[in-house]
Order: C-alpha cells, then sequence, then structure tokens
C-alpha cells in the first residue's frame, strides 16, 4: 500500500546505525580520557556534557548548515543534502548522551578492573582488554540509547538532510511531509514503525542491563 | 623483601594519606592495624607497587621498582600479587575467574583449570566451580578472590580484610593455608585483632598516615585493643 514505507525505514535504520558507529570511535575513547582525569577536570567536563544533551537538533543543524553550505568552511565536500551529513550530525547529536552513559562505566571500569588487572600481573594490553570485555555489555546499552536517539531527531535530518525522496528521507522528515500534506494514514504508519523499533530496543537494553546485572 | 624508604601519598594535592613511611617487609606475615582512615589500604597499594608513591622509593628485592623499565616492571609485577577488601571479580563462571591470573601468564588452558580444582579443593570451593559469579554470596566471592591469588604461589601477597566477609569455619582454612607460605613475603591490612593473633607476630601500627608502632602481635592487640 505505501511501499516508501519500507525504503524510509531501512534507510532511516541504516543512517542511525553509521552515526552510532561513528559516534563511538570517538566516544569510547573520549569517555576513557575522562574517567581517567583528575576529579575536578572531569567533573567540569562531565557536567558540560550532560548539559550538551538536551542541545537543540536544530541548533546543530544550523550549524552544519553554515559550515558545509557552499559558502561555509566545508562547503567544498559537498556533503550538503546527502545521508553523510545526516551521520555526521546524527553523529555529533548522539555524543554528549554517549559519552555520559559511558563515563560512568568507564570511571568504574578503570578504578576496578584496571588495578585488578595491574594487581593480578597483566601487562597493560592485556588490562585494556580485560576493560573492553567486561564494559561491552555497558558500550552496547550506551550504543542503543544513542540509536534511539539519533533515528528519533528532525532537526539535523530536515535541516542538512533535506527530505529528499529516495535520497536522504527518513522516518521523522516522512512524518512531518506527510502530515504537512494530509496523508494521516502514511505518517500513522511510519510513526508506528519508528514506535515500534525505539520500543524494541527500550525492551533489548532493559534485557541487556538485566544479564549485565 | 620489600622495603619503603621515606614515601609520602596522596591523592588530592598536598593532602597526604602516608606520610614518612620507612618500613621493610621481609618473609612472614606481617599485619598491619589501624582505624579506619588511617592509611591501611593505600600502604598496601603503595607496597605492592599499585600506586607510585609521590615522594619516597619502593624496593622489591633490594631493586627500585619506579626506576624499572616496563618490561622489568612486569617481571617484577607477576611475583606481587594483591588481593581487594571488596572482591572483584570478572563476568563469567568461578573457574574462569581463578584461571584468569593463570592464562595470562601464558598458562594453557588445560594446565590452569587442574590447578584451579587443586585450589578449589584446598579452600574448599569446589562446590561452586561451576556456578556464575552473580550466583555468590559475598563470602563465596571473597574465596574466589583468594582463591585467584593463592593460585599463583607468589613471592609477595597483599590482603586488604582478607577474612571481613567469611564465616568462622572458612576463616580457619585461610589462615591455614596461609600459614602454609611461610617462606613468602605476605602483608595483611586488618581491623580483626582475632586474625592478628592468629596468623602473626609482627605488627605494624598506622595513625593518620604515619608508623606508629611496630611490635609484636600480642603487645600491641592487648594496648591497643583488648
Amino acid at each position: 500500500m505505501y511501499p516508501e514505507v519500507y525504503d524510509v525505514a531501512l534507510r532511516s535504520f541504516s543512517i542511525s546505525l553509521f552515526a552510532t558507529i561513528l559516534a563511538l570511535t570517538w566516544s569510547i575513547p573520549l569517555s576513557i580520557k575522562i574517567a581517567s582525569m583528575k576529579h575536578k577536570v572531569r567533573d567540569v567536563i562531565i557536567g558540560t556534557f550532560n548539559a550538551l544533551i538536551g542541545f537543540p537538533t536544530v541548533l546543530i543543524g544550523l550549524l552544519l548548515y553554515l559550515i558545509f553550505s557552499r559558502s561555509g568552511p566545508l562547503g567544498f565536500l559537498g556533503l550538503l543534502y546527502t545521508p553523510q551529513i545526516i551521520i555526521i550530525g546524527q553523529a555529533i547529536l548522539i555524543t554528549p548522551l554517549m559519552i555520559s552513559l559511558m563515563y560512568e562505566v568507564f570511571v568504574k571500569a578503570l578504578s576496578e578492573y584496571w588495578e585488578l588487572a595491574l594487581s593480578l600481573g597483566a601487562t597493560k594490553g592485556q588490562a585494556y582488554r580485560l576493560i573492553v570485555r567486561e564494559v561491552s555489555g555497558d558500550v552496547v546499552v550506551a550504543s542503543l540509547i544513542g540509536f534511539t536517539r539519533a533515528i528519533g531527531e528532525l532537526g539535523v535530518a530536515l535541516m542538512v538532510g533535506g527530505n529528499i525522496k529516495g535520497y536522504t528521507r527518513v522516518f521523522t522528515t516522512a512524518i512531518a511531509l506527510e502530515v504537512e500534506k494530509g496523508e494521516f494514514g502514511l505518517a500513522i504508519i511510519l510513526g508506528a514503525l519508528l514506535f515500534i523499533i525505539v520500543l524494541s530496543i527500550i525492551l533489548s537494553v532493559r534485557m541487556i542491563k538485566r544479564r549485565i546485572k | 623483601m620489600i622495603e619503603l624508604r621515606d614515601v609520602w601519598f596522596s591523592y588530592i594535592d598536598d593532602i597526604y594519606v602516608l606520610k614518612d613511611i620507612n618500613i621493610t617487609f621481609s618473609k612472614g606475615i606481617t599485619v598491619i592495624m589501624g582505624p579506619n582512615g588511617s592509611g591501611k589500604t593505600t600502604l598496601l597499594k603503595v607496597a605492592s607497587c599499585l600506586y607510585k608513591p609521590v615522594k619516597g622509593k619502593v624496593f622489591v628485592n633490594g631493586v627500585e621498582y619506579w626506576n624499572l623499565k616496563y618490561q622489568e616492571m612486569i617481571k617484577y609485577r607477576r611475583r606481587i600479587v594483591y588481593v581487594h577488601e571488596k572482591p572483584i571479580l570478572l563476568r563469567g563462571k568461578v573457574l574462569d575467574n581463578i584461571a584468569y591470573s593463570l592464562l595470562i601468564r601464558g598458562c594453557s588452558k588445560v594446565e590452569a583449570e587442574e590447578k584451579v580444582h587443586k585450589i578449589a579443593e584446598k579452600l574448599d570451593i569446589s562446590y561452586i566451580i561451576d556456578k556464575d559469579v552473580k550466583e555468590l554470596s559475598i563470602g563465596e566471592k571473597q574465596l574466589v578472590a583468594l582463591a585467584r591469588a593463592l593460585i599463583l604461589n607468589p613471592d609477595y601477597l597483599f590482603l586488604d580484610e582478607p577474612l571481613a566477609h567469611l564465616h568462622l569455619s572458612r576463616r580457619k582454612r585461610v589462615i591455614e593455608a596461609l600459614k602454609a607460605m611461610k617462606d613468602k613475603v605476605i602483608i595483611i591490612a586488618t581491623h580483626d585483632p582475632f586474625l592478628t593473633l592468629a596468623i602473626s607476630t609482627k605488627v605494624v601500627m598506622l595513625d593518620e598516615g604515619r608508623i606508629v608502632r611496630v611490635g609484636e602481635s600480642r603487645e600491641i592487640v592487648k594496648e591497643y585493643i583488648l
């Protein structure tokens, strides 16, 4: 009935998945770095990241637009209105959330598992491997939460993605467009699908958390 | 032998939790006693070369540990084992936890498992060997952490409140196992005067980060506690 649904769902899912992976590449080392800092410094930094969780998505969209528009400093890359720029924007958007979630995990891991590994004669490499093994469940949880935030955001996808049919149209931009057009049937289907995806992920997070405990 | 010479340690800026510590730990069991916050745990961690002192030197068998190259440090590090007061266990089975310290030393899985079964028998924890650590009581967790240390037969063993969570019947086994390691350097931090009397003759009393007394266990326990 609505052939566009499958296309939008697949694109939304893959864009947010890549955004989460991209955010992980810098969020993990940053979280470890912050966790290993002195108390006062890390409190200020993590406080800032906590505050940035609520940063308006449209403002991130606006900043990226200014940077990547043709007259902007990175305009020559030609990324505006591409899926890649949505990936970058979503990755930036979820970074404060992921760092805030992973920071506590790494503080505990560094104070407990790092010391434990060394106390048992592990090399630094073995100690890092142990930490990665022990926190992997928590990192997956943080990633899933980050993913739900990314897939449900509108501001970045709309402002720098441009909502181009078959190219940058994702769940949220498609819903907004369909409502504007008065096509509530498709909007409801897309909304319900997005809700099911987010709900499934949140339930998975709960299950993983229970297993970790 | 582990020697601490003019050692000072602080976690935050100039607030020292260890002040001018001069002590040598030689073969046998030494107990460190003192009130809460006196620096017992920190002293153990500095002496076991987990924490680098802010000032002063730590010698292991006459070699200044913190001046060693990384590869040398690892060699020394592997002869020293520290067991935390609150047992920290890895995810998974008890067997994997105890075997971990052997596996990182390149021991084969088969050999490691064999040794795990022996130490488990010695500490009477064979019945939990295949259990997930999530299913253990705090006392069982402490025994697993002890087994993981004892299996290495280390030259230097540092134990922070090793019997804190153990039932009386279990304590005897652990004390016997430790007493059997007379040719090793064992340092125990504890509040427990009964453990002190049962296990050691040498006691170091700490107060506000300073060593206030080194002496015979009966004498010190009588003077400070009984």
